[in-house]
């Protein structure tokens, strides 16, 4: 079922990818677009829209070990090219999710992601193993770095070690490709990777939302009732491309680029940093078709630009990616202070 | 390797073929002071479709801008099926809506919809009161003109801070009784709409409004002191801010007895009591 190329046609680009390389269980999608958690509900809300099994794969909204009912309202804030989210992982629960989606993904001919919550690492490993033999589920998204859940006050992405164990615990719970999604509130992102990578990741998508905060200057008080929620959008896409730059140089598995993401411009640079795949979340709001028209234009570019395989595109931009066994996070790290001052 | 389409018949909560199309604007027109009747084509089928009570989402910037970057929630305020058109009403309230009552004639605009639920009409009532606020007036002008075509008697209320702000007379076909309340007493009764409501609740079989939410509350407190038991009921259409308008983002959600259920595909029109007031 891969498209291969044919003597007539010369030009079938090879948009296939394989997320789980060190994985028996393995995560190959037939392109590298996926719509971003919390962005396409559970695959059928935007069933008259978008062709779901035409996308490499989707991503799930959050889950979480027991039903939420969310924030209170409101829970989203346009900002200059970007939106403010805090949505405060409203979802039926574990429970309820198992007896209401996988049965339908199990039909559809495109591998589902689950995104995984949790605010304990017991209850990470407890929905991984809950999970795990679940049919219609093709990988887990752990979830790390959702800014909008205090436990304790602390965010597991922030904190190398804290990600490492939770990475750990899932890993040991399931042989379902596990990706790690990253927090761009990391002092080091390339640390936290690094060690997720360590703990056993499949791989990594970066980045999650940035915690950010507007204030209605007429009530004098912030404009969500959580007070701050995550940044997505184009606003964000130049510093993510940044961290997928600087991680992909560091680590050895595959890397999923979001952030921003609405154009086969915007989908070329996160590919050219060293991304394998990418979500793409924000834009499908503004445009329920963009997904399946970025597959389109990334066909389309690469025939016209002579790129018979998205593999000879990862990474391009990126001198230190081709480095065989990753670079020191330190290495890596130095490109932020150089840039930054 | 190949498997069926897939069954999105399962979907919980399937919301028909493609809605999302270009639309020229055919016509603008001035009304209530500030806001701006604007009409665009849609696909007739589409159009005929549309319910009193639906949205329709447009997004508010041209091609390769990202700002604003949501698109904009707006009620249908009518539907001409034979032309293939509709009708929305428009207060240059933000940067969204002001961008699209400055667009011309002729310009096309990127839309999605008729979307959401609908305001329901009993087959057992004969009598309806429509109380609307401001933009409010839009869902509840298609609502009201549809049901004095079946015969039914409708008694329409609109607010306002002034005159300037009413729906004209004029632009209500078929037999209406319209009734107005100013808030600096220009027009109709000096004081606020929901200070009409009591004289007409025994008359009502069902209410509906639409407007902000301050008016919300206040009608909400006249009806629940007037009213016997659960009757007349009322529904009201909710203005939340957007993201998706198709139950995917969870952004809208308005909390009832049976949770928190969104307003873009449960909504925008509720029940009053099924919403938990705070």
């Amino acid at each position: 079922m891969s498209e291969h190329a044919t003597p007539q046609d010369a030009f079938v680009p090879d948009l296939s990818v394989d997320l789980a390389p060190r994985n028996p269980r393995e995560l190959v999608l037939k392109n590298p677009v996926i719509p971003a958690s919390g962005c396409f509900g559970y695959g059928t809300e935007y069933g008259s829209f978008v062709d779901v099994e035409r996308l490499g794969a989707f991503v799930s909204k959050g889950i979480t070990p027991h039903p939420r009912s969310g924030n209170a309202m409101p829970r989203i804030a346009e900002t200059p090219a970007g939106m403010l989210n805090a949505i405060g992982l409203q979802n039926p629960g574990l429970r309820g999710f198992i007896r209401k989606y996988p049965p339908i993904w199990e039909r559809w001919d495109v591998p589902a992601i689950v995104n995984v919550s949790a605010e304990s690492i017991e209850d990470f490993a407890h929905m991984a193993r809950e999970l795990d033999e679940v049919p219609g589920i093709a990988a887990l998204e752990i979830n790390i770095s959702c800014p909008n859940i205090n436990a304790g006050g602390f965010c597991f992405g922030w904190d190398a070690d804290m990600s490492a164990e939770v990475t750990r615990a899932v890993r040991q719970a399931t042989t379902l490709p596990v990706i790690v999604k990253l927090s761009p509130g990391a002092l080091d992102i390339v640390s936290i990777a690094q060690a997720v990578e360590g703990a056993g990741a499949d791989a990594v998508s970066l980045i999650n939302t940035l915690v950010g905060m507007q204030i209605d200057v007429r009530r004098r008080w912030p404009v969500l009732a959580n007070l701050t929620g995550g940044l997505s959008g184009p606003a964000v896409k130049p510093v993510a491309v940044r961290m997928v730059y600087q991680v992909a140089a560091a680590v050895n598995i595959p890397v999923i680029g979001l952030g921003g993401i609405a154009t086969l411009g915007d989908a070329l640079e996160f590919f050219m940093a060293g991304a394998s795949a990418i979500e793409v979340g924000t834009a499908i709001f503004t445009d329920p078709t963009v997904l399946t028209r970025l597959v389109d234009d990334l066909a389309e570019w690469m025939s016209a630009n002579g790129v018979p395989s998205l593999r000879e595109l990862v990474g391009v931009a990126n001198d230190r990616f081709t480095h065989p066994q990753g670079v020191p996070a330190a290495d890596a790290f130095d490109l932020m202070v150089e840039l930054g001052e | 390797m190949t498997t069926a389409t897939p069954h999105i018949d399962t979907n919980p909560s399937p919301r028909g073929a493609s809605r999302l199309f270009t639309g020229t604007i055919t016509a603008t027109m001035p009304i209530m002071g500030d806001s701006s009747l604007i009409t665009f084509t849609a696909p007739q089928n589409l159009v005929a479709q549309a319910r009193p009570g639906q949205f329709v989402s447009i997004l508010c910037r041209g091609e390769g801008a990202y700002d604003p970057l949501l698109r904009r929630p707006i009620s249908i305020y009518r539907a001409d099926a034979e032309a293939g058109e509709l009708t929305i009403l428009v207060r240059p309230f933000g940067r969204g809506s002001s961008w699209l009552v400055a667009q011309p004639d002729g310009a096309s605009l990127d839309v999605l919809g008729p979307l959401g639920n609908q305001f329901e009409v009993s087959p057992r009532s004969g009598n309806l009161l429509m109380v609307a606020g401001g933009v409010g007036a839009a869902p509840l002008l298609m609502l009201a003109e549809e049901a004095v075509q079946k015969g039914l008697s409708v008694t329409y209320l609109m607010g306002s801070a002034t005159e300037a702000g009413l729906l004209p007379a004029a632009a209500f076909r078929g037999e209406i009784e319209y009734v107005v309340a100013t808030d600096d007493g220009s027009r109709g009764h000096h004081g606020f709409v929901t200070d009409l409501i009591p004289e007409y609740l025994q008359w009502a079989d069902q209410v509906f409004t639409c407007g902000p939410t301050p008016m919300f509350h206040s009608l909400r407190n006249v009806v629940l002191k007037h009213r016997m038991g659960k009757k007349p009921p009322v529904q009201l259409s909710v203005e939340r801010t957007m993201a998706c308008a198709l139950g995917a983002c969870l952004g809208c959600v308005v909390e009832t007895k049976r949770g928190m259920v969104t307003s873009c595909v449960d909504g925008p029109v509720f029940d009053m009591d099924e919403v938990v007031w705070s």
